[in-house]
């Protein structure tokens, strides 16, 4: 700890004293900026994990259907299926705000016009393909928001933690110690000061009570 | 916007199918000039990745997944499954910004 350097005046204790309280109050804030901002990050990391399941989930199922499809009908047939379907995926990127953070929020949306191939001679396991696929592709917008919207609030926790501890180790410490430091030393002077004002009183009365009438 | 995925060719022509446009990949090289001429493309928004080929350009998908942040960037398994040792979030954050939650 380290006790600023500043004379000991009462202007300057004045000064301090504001200081300290203007530390007390930003910790205030930022200790409850923090906890809020970690039951945010507890709260996205459990959804996040959530949808990583289901996503890996849906994914599993679609790439057993394609291959299925592919087993089916061959490879090549999928691939020339693939070019005929016509389906649009739009994604909307959005702007949350959480403490002053931006996080992204992320719409997709499908736009199609089905039905894109004749049943006849298609396998159902290009439906099925179709649709788990779709439903992995609205995951992953989900679970990429996710991810990025954690990264980025861990990342203001870390600065918020870190502005925390700055505040509560130094500098609350140091204002304070530098306050007694100044307090006592007034103090220290207005002892000085009774007991020199003591003495020069007692020295006049000395004075008159020698050469009285003077 | 839209979404752009780098892959290997089933999991391209998986999502070719509910029109995501995508690039193949099998190596490192591949793998890099995909990655940039995605990232040229200012529509992109989200880029869908697998495990395999994010491990080849590890740095630079991290760079675009922790400090950049625009596109988004996603993993996923592809056909074979997850990687046994992939990290949870709960370790990504942990190993990326350090705090332990």
């Amino acid at each position: 700890m380290a006790q600023l350097n500043l004379a000991p005046t009462k202007t300057n204790l004045i000064r301090l004293k504001n200081d300290l309280n203007f530390a007390r109050q930003g910790y205030e804030l930022l200790d409850q900026k923090r906890n809020i901002l970690i039951i945010e990050l507890m709260s996205l990391i459990d959804q996040a994990a959530d949808h990583q399941s289901r996503l890996e989930d849906a994914l599993a199922k679609a790439y057993h259907a394609l291959e299925e499809a592919a087993l089916d009908m061959g490879r090549l047939k999928v691939q020339y299926l693939t070019g005929a379907v016509h389906i649009k995926t739009d994604i909307t990127v959005r702007a949350r705000r959480v403490m002053g953070i931006s996080l992204p929020v992320i719409e997709t949306e499908f736009e199609e016009h089905a039905p894109y191939f004749s049943p006849l001679g298609t396998s159902f396991w290009i439906d099925s393909s179709l649709y788990f696929f779709k439903e992995a592709l609205k995951l992953l917008g989900k679970t990429s928001e996710l991810k990025i919207s954690i990264m980025r609030l861990a990342n203001e926790v870390k600065k918020t933690i870190r502005k925390v501890n700055a505040l509560e180790k130094i500098a609350i410490p140091d204002l304070q110690e530098t306050l007694h430091y100044i307090q006592s030393r007034l103090e220290e002077n207005e002892r000085d000061m009774f007991v020199l004002m003591k003495m020069v009183k007692v020295n006049l009365e000395k004075k008159k009570a020698k050469n009285p009438g003077e | 916007m839209k979404y752009a995925i780098i892959g290997d060719e089933d999991t391209v022509l998986g999502f070719g199918i509910v029109g995501v446009s995508g690039k193949v990949a099998h190596n490192t090289d591949e793998a890099h000039s995909a990655f940039q001429t995605l990232l040229e493309d200012k529509e992109t928004a989200v880029i869908i990745i697998t495990e395999r080929i994010a491990d080849m350009i590890r740095p630079l998908v991290n760079t675009y997944l922790f400090t950049v942040g625009f596109p988004l960037i996603v993993e996923i398994p592809d056909r074979h499954g997850t990687k046994a040792d992939r990290p949870g979030i709960k370790e990504m954050v942990h190993g990326a910004i350090g705090i332990k939650l």
